[in-house]
């Protein structure tokens, strides 16, 4: 019945938003405090002070803010320390792990080989295989063998106790080591970065190869002058998938690596509760100087990993 | 006639010159680029696989050498799992019956309506029976008259976790991948909030969950406070302990099953939800219709990945409560932990196997229902 009266032209309205959009936002508000909550709440725990954190109720924003406590996470424990052991184990196991599966992935893209599809599954049926039953048969292995260079100067300075072997263990052996770590890191991530970068060479067309050889680059050159280049976003994704991984493991640095100046910051950070104290206002300092790597990680590449896992995920 | 020079046979470069020039075939090429990383994983992977067996066999205690490491054939699992007469009361036998019959019952029926292989059904009806048992504090250990009992406790409260987790990780986990895929300004905001979980070390958010659920002085109990509820003190008591862990692995999990689905998601093509518009479905129509359908790689990637992560269940629990209140919180994964730290090799090899088997069996089922379907 309205048809009738000549409706005055008007600017198109914006579309409809209905219960739909409405419920779609509140949900990726939900989404965001879940999310982020936590690593918010750490942050104005580390910065109260360890009496504020006993009031009843509870307080949201410190009274008196104070970064005493990121001082108190550096003098109670070797904390830098830690972040070192950390960095250097997750860089080194990063940068291996991704040579290694790019090397393979390689090889299972683009090589003529006679059951590649069966190589790659069983390379990623090994992620699979539980890490924890690594532990014991690691350990007894890493205990037998000996450093390679440990009988002759080394092994003197850890007789004298300056190696950078600990105290702990009497022999020198695997044991409090970087390489303890390191390996153990490189099998743990090799199976879904192989994953990764062979999907990855999978999309980089074989004719630009193929054009590199025509003008005289040789099979391996190619593969470092055309096909690494390209590769490079697939790398940083696989690469940040290894060293995540690599920042993260916790079961085996407890086991492996017992003395004080070898422990990686996820073991140590269990170190500042006592036995019934719990200092949270310290712990969560001390968790909030360990996120901080893996924040800005997140921050700079996160539509890297999404499409990373993407080619981890899907094809698998 | 100028004699030629004798004719030589060819004679192909050798296997150093022919890497140098990069003339490989295709095959050592291929050998010489995949040998770094299957030496790895053998070395990292399949050596402990073998050995731990064979660890499994035998009697081994660091701190008893005296004693050697004989050959024990299958004692250690006999210890286990049990050998002595089972003794239960029978009110309990009575309780564990009822159990069993109502959870056969379902399963009998879907296995005859064909929804469900014989296989599925046997394997499900087993584990609903240990989950319930275990959680009525039932389980065949009680009393010590049926094996070890703490292998039983863990063995039970891994299944529990394995459950709740997994199912509450992809409830939480979908809704997350599909509020991840709207297109709004927020959208980084929520990829950061997606992805925080994933990459923070499952200690921290232990540390952290912890905290949060502190009986005293946690936010979860003072919200609960200003909502009128009394909350418990949530990790000194088991079942809310038990109910702590349980949510936060599914904070810290829930976001890798997403970003799985959300990877599955952006592979869909745009233009079938297009089409489905215009032949008029709602959007209830489009989820159950196309998303879900589509879904189903990423759904059964994501659910493999997180029973095999939920199976090695330890540093979460380790964080928030050390296995306690008392060992009811110690899963599968912190016994052989603790095993090993009590130098007892043999037992903490045989434990090992018994989680090898575990996920070995999911791993079939799983791989069975992707390939049957």
């Amino acid at each position: 019945m309205t048809s009738a009266a000549p409706v005055p032209a008007r600017r198109p309205r914006r579309p409809r938003r209905g219960f739909g959009y409405l419920a779609a936002r509140l949900g990726l508000l939900l989404m965001i405090v879940n999310g982020l909550f936590p690593a918010v709440w750490l942050l104005l725990t580390s910065l109260k002070r360890e009496d504020e954190l006993t009031h009843i109720p509870i307080t949201y924003l410190p009274d008196h803010a104070t970064v005493l406590n990121y001082l108190e996470v550096f003098r109670q424990n070797p904390f830098a320390r830690f972040l070192l052991n950390s960095a250097v184990v997750s860089v080194v196991a990063t940068l291996v792990c991704v040579l290694f599966a790019a090397l393979a992935g390689y090889a299972l893209a683009r090589l003529q080989l006679r059951g590649r599809r069966a190589i790659l599954t069983a390379i990623v049926m090994t992620s699979m295989f539980p890490a924890l039953v690594m532990l014991v048969p690691l350990y007894r292995l890493f205990v037998g063998v000996q450093v390679p260079g440990l009988s002759g100067l080394f092994g003197y300075l850890h007789a004298m106790g300056w190696g950078f072997m600990p105290q702990a263990v009497t022999t020198p052996n695997l044991l409090n080591t970087y390489w303890a770590l390191i390996i153990p890191y490189v099998a743990l991530s090799l199976p879904i970065t192989t994953l990764i970068l062979t999907s990855f060479f999978q999309l980089i067309p074989e004719d630009l190869e193929a054009a590199a050889t025509v003008d005289g680059a040789t099979r391996v050159g190619a593969l470092f002058r055309v096909v690494a280049p390209l590769s490079a976003p697939g790398m940083v994704t696989a690469g940040i998938i290894a060293f995540v991984n690599s920042w993260n493991e916790f079961l085996l640095a407890l086991t492996f690596n017992t003395a004080m100046n070898m422990r990686t910051v996820p073991v140590g950070i269990t170190l500042y509760q006592g036995q019934f104290a719990f200092p949270w206002a310290v712990i969560s300092a001390a968790i909030t100087i360990g996120i901080v790597p893996l924040v800005l990680l997140i921050l700079f590449f996160q539509q890297r990993i999404i499409s990373g896992l993407t080619a981890g995920g899907v094809k698998g | 006639m100028a004699r030629s020079a004798p004719h030589l046979p060819y004679r192909r470069p050798g296997f150093w010159r022919r890497l140098r020039r990069g003339n490989l075939s295709d095959a050592q090429l291929g050998v010489l680029l995949l040998l770094p990383a299957l030496l790895t994983l053998a070395a990292v992977m399949l050596y402990p696989m073998v050995s731990v067996v064979w660890q499994s066999l035998h009697f081994n205690r660091l701190n008893q050498p005296f004693r050697g490491t004989p050959f024990i054939g299958v004692q250690n699992f006999r210890h286990m799992l049990g050998g002595e007469g089972l003794i239960w009361s029978p009110s309990k036998l009575l309780w564990l019956r009822l159990l069993g019959m109502a959870s056969l019952a379902p399963l009998l029926w879907a296995a005859r309506r064909r929804r469900l292989g014989p296989v599925w059904a046997a394997f499900l009806a087993a584990a609903v029976l240990v989950v319930f048992a275990g959680l009525l504090g039932l389980h065949p250990a009680e009393g010590g008259r049926w094996g070890d009992a703490r292998f039983w406790n863990s063995f039970s409260i891994t299944l529990l976790i394995i459950v709740v987790s997994v199912a509450g990780s992809f409830l939480v986990g979908l809704p997350l991948a599909l509020l991840a895929n709207v297109p709004s300004r927020l959208r980084w905001l929520g990829r950061v909030s997606l992805l925080l979980p994933w990459a923070m070390p499952r200690v921290f958010a232990g540390l952290t969950f912890a905290w949060l659920f502190q009986g005293q002085y946690g936010v979860v109990n003072d919200v609960l406070a200003r909502l009128g509820i009394h909350g418990p003190l949530w990790l000194a008591r088991v079942a809310p302990a038990i109910a702590a862990v349980n949510i936060t692995i599914v904070w810290k999990t829930s976001s890798f099953v997403g970003l799985i689905l959300l990877a599955g998601l952006q592979s869909i093509d745009e233009s079938l939800y297009e089409a489905a518009v215009v032949d008029g479905a709602s959007a209830w129509q489009r989820f159950w219709r196309i998303t879900l359908p589509l879904l189903r790689p990423s759904i059964a990637v994501a659910l493999i990945f997180r029973t095999l992560t939920a199976i090695q269940t330890f540093d979460i629990p380790f964080a928030m409560t050390r296995g306690g209140p008392g060992r009811s919180l110690e899963t599968l994964g912190a016994y052989i932990y603790n095993s090993t730290l009590a130098l007892n090799i043999g037992y903490a090899g045989a434990l090992s196997v018994v989680l090898f088997v575990l996920s070995l069996t999911i791993t079939v089922f799983y791989l069975r229902w992707i390939y049957t379907e």
